[in-house]
């Protein structure tokens, strides 16, 4: 799981940057499963638009059925 | 970053950034305000949670694909050839500057020892996102629903302006190379297409009930809160100053770049690697906020909406040249875009019957539009790229600046990737039900639920 186990040991490699790269240079965990969290990302992006434009439309056909006027509100007003 | 020298420059280039990000963060808190402020009362909840959903929608699609975007489009594809790699083509390939190494899955885009800046870059331009969604925002308040607000928040902010970035920002923009464009401080590149995205939405969204009498008179809605609205403003134009900065390079070793040989030449640049000085643009903010100030009181009589609004209007106007106007052309130039501004944002209103809650299509889009229009003039013969010059790219010409290759861009700005998406978009929106809430909701106000819900409970309590 851990990219990295020791950082002394990590930081000091005896690399050739130049010609190998910096060494193991990409720290966080899991390093090469970037698909996999992109994937669940994408589904719970997806999921979200789903979901709260359906609980918007639901709720506001709800509100629209009891046809408060325009000045009801003033009567929910709160004096806390 | 093994020398001093360079690990000085890296650090200071990366720490310069990082702090623009927390500065243009303002903006974004600004723009809640306002709009709060703009909004009547039974709206103000669901007004405010629009904008704040803003944030995330429009940050992951950043990181999903808006900044691949950015680093894929610049030749268009197909309009003009890359001085990286001489292809018309999608940037995709292995050079430097591909958008290759922005994918979702790039290991540039996490923490990576071997790179200091990219998710510096990244929030940078991704409050630019913010912003763009926030401009369309505040005109199209107590009448859409979140849903299709945050399609369109994404619509602008991750891939329309993301475009016209590409474009017209990038130092490989086919709009640079072709047309001369020059934009130092996003006059298109942000507003004016931000401005006219909001127009093509509310041109199908139409306006707020009673706006308009039945003989088609508009009516004034005003500010309901005048005080945040103005610290909102304020707040905007405090933001504004840190978008300046980030639109710059703030430390750049052009002796080099330039092909002067043996020369050091440490300086600021704009976004296109042309010289100018902090002091410089210090003059410039100021001074054109200054015109638009008192163009904005002058024209509306003193009205402290447009005033405040002629202020944002008259940096809007010159920032495409602030890198290079003497002050008083700043300030000039900025009171004739925010005079424009605010007659052409009545015009409209009465000709079209449009609704802008907030003047965010006359302050953002009619003054980007008429600041890109003045650049092309005042600044014309000037290289619009530090591309164009030197031994950065040899062999690769860009058009200098003109007022014909500027008025093209703002059409391009305003028109081909502002106005025309937007109005698609909000017209299949539209067709599928969601765009608007219903006319009862709208007449009891977005917050009945959220404010009866809130009543009971005061009761409860006692």
């Amino acid at each position: 799981m851990a990219s990295v186990t020791n950082w002394i040991e990590h930081l000091t490699t005896d690399v050739d940057a130049a010609t190998e790269g910096v060494q193991v240079a990409d720290i966080y965990p899991m390093v090469g499963t970037e698909w996999m969290w992109l994937t669940v990302a994408i589904v719970f992006w997806l999921w979200f638009h789903v979901s709260t434009g359906a609980g918007e439309a639901e709720e506001q056909q709800k509100l629209a059925r009891k046809r408060p006027g325009a000045n009801d509100y003033k009567k929910n007003i709160t004096e806390w | 970053m093994t020398d001093g020298l360079g690990a000085l420059t890296t650090i200071f280039t990366e720490f310069y950034y990082w702090i623009t990000v927390v500065l243009m963060f303002l903006i974004h808190v600004g723009f809640c305000m306002y709009e709060v402020g703009a909004s009547r009362y039974k709206h103000h909840q669901h007004t405010l949670m629009k904008n704040t959903l803003l944030i995330p929608l429009v940050t992951v699609t950043w990181f999903f694909f808006g900044w691949w975007i950015y680093w894929a489009f610049p030749t268009g594809p197909g309009l003009a050839p890359s001085i990286m790699n001489e292809s018309a083509a999608l940037i995709t390939d292995e050079s430097l500057f591909s958008a290759k190494w922005y994918v979702a899955t790039s290991n540039l885009m996490a923490v990576n020892l071997g790179d200091h800046i990219s998710g510096v870059f990244w929030a940078a331009f991704l409050l630019f996102s913010w912003t763009a969604a926030s401009i369309v925002s505040g005109a199209i308040i107590e009448r859409i629903t979140t849903f299709a607000f945050g399609i369109l928040a994404i619509a602008i902010g991750s891939v329309f302006w993301t475009i016209d970035a590409a474009w017209g920002w990038h130092f490989d923009g086919w709009m640079l190379k072709l047309l001369g464009y020059h934009d130092a401080y996003a006059s298109g590149v942000i507003h004016a297409i931000a401005g006219g995205f909001a127009l093509g939405v509310l041109a199908v969204l139409g306006p707020r009930i009673g706006k308009f009498s039945s003989s088609g008179e508009p009516r004034n809605i005003g500010p309901r809160n005048p005080w945040l609205v103005t610290i909102g403003l304020f707040l905007i134009y405090t933001g504004f100053w840190g978008f300046y900065a980030a639109c710059n390079i703030p430390i750049f070793d052009l002796g080099p770049e330039y092909g002067m040989e043996g020369t050091t030449f440490f300086t600021a640049t704009s976004i296109y690697v042309t010289p100018t000085t902090l002091s410089g643009i210090t003059f410039n903010f100021l001074m054109s906020l200054s015109g638009g100030l008192l163009a904005g009181y002058w024209v509306s009589k003193g009205d402290p909406f447009w005033t405040y609004s002629g202020g944002l209007a008259g940096i809007i106007t010159a920032s495409a040249g602030n890198d290079l106007y003497h002050p008083l052309q700043a300030m000039l130039i900025a009171s004739v875009g925010t005079y424009i501004a605010y007659k052409m944002h009545y015009w409209v209103e009465r000709r079209f019957k449009i609704d802008d809650a907030v003047g965010a299509v006359a302050v953002h889009g009619y003054a980007g539009v008429v600041g890109l229009i003045i650049c092309g003039f005042v600044l014309w013969g000037y290289p619009s790229s530090g591309y164009s010059v030197g031994s950065m790219w040899v062999g690769t010409d860009y058009a200098p600046i003109n007022p014909l290759g500027m008025f093209i861009g703002a059409i391009i700005m305003f028109g081909v990737l502002g106005f025309l998406p937007g109005w698609i978009l909000a017209k299949i929106l539209h067709g599928a039900g969601k765009l608007r809430i219903p006319r009862e909701v709208e007449i009891a106000g977005l917050d009945y639920n959220i404010m009866e819900s809130a009543r009971k409970d005061e009761r409860t309590v006692g």
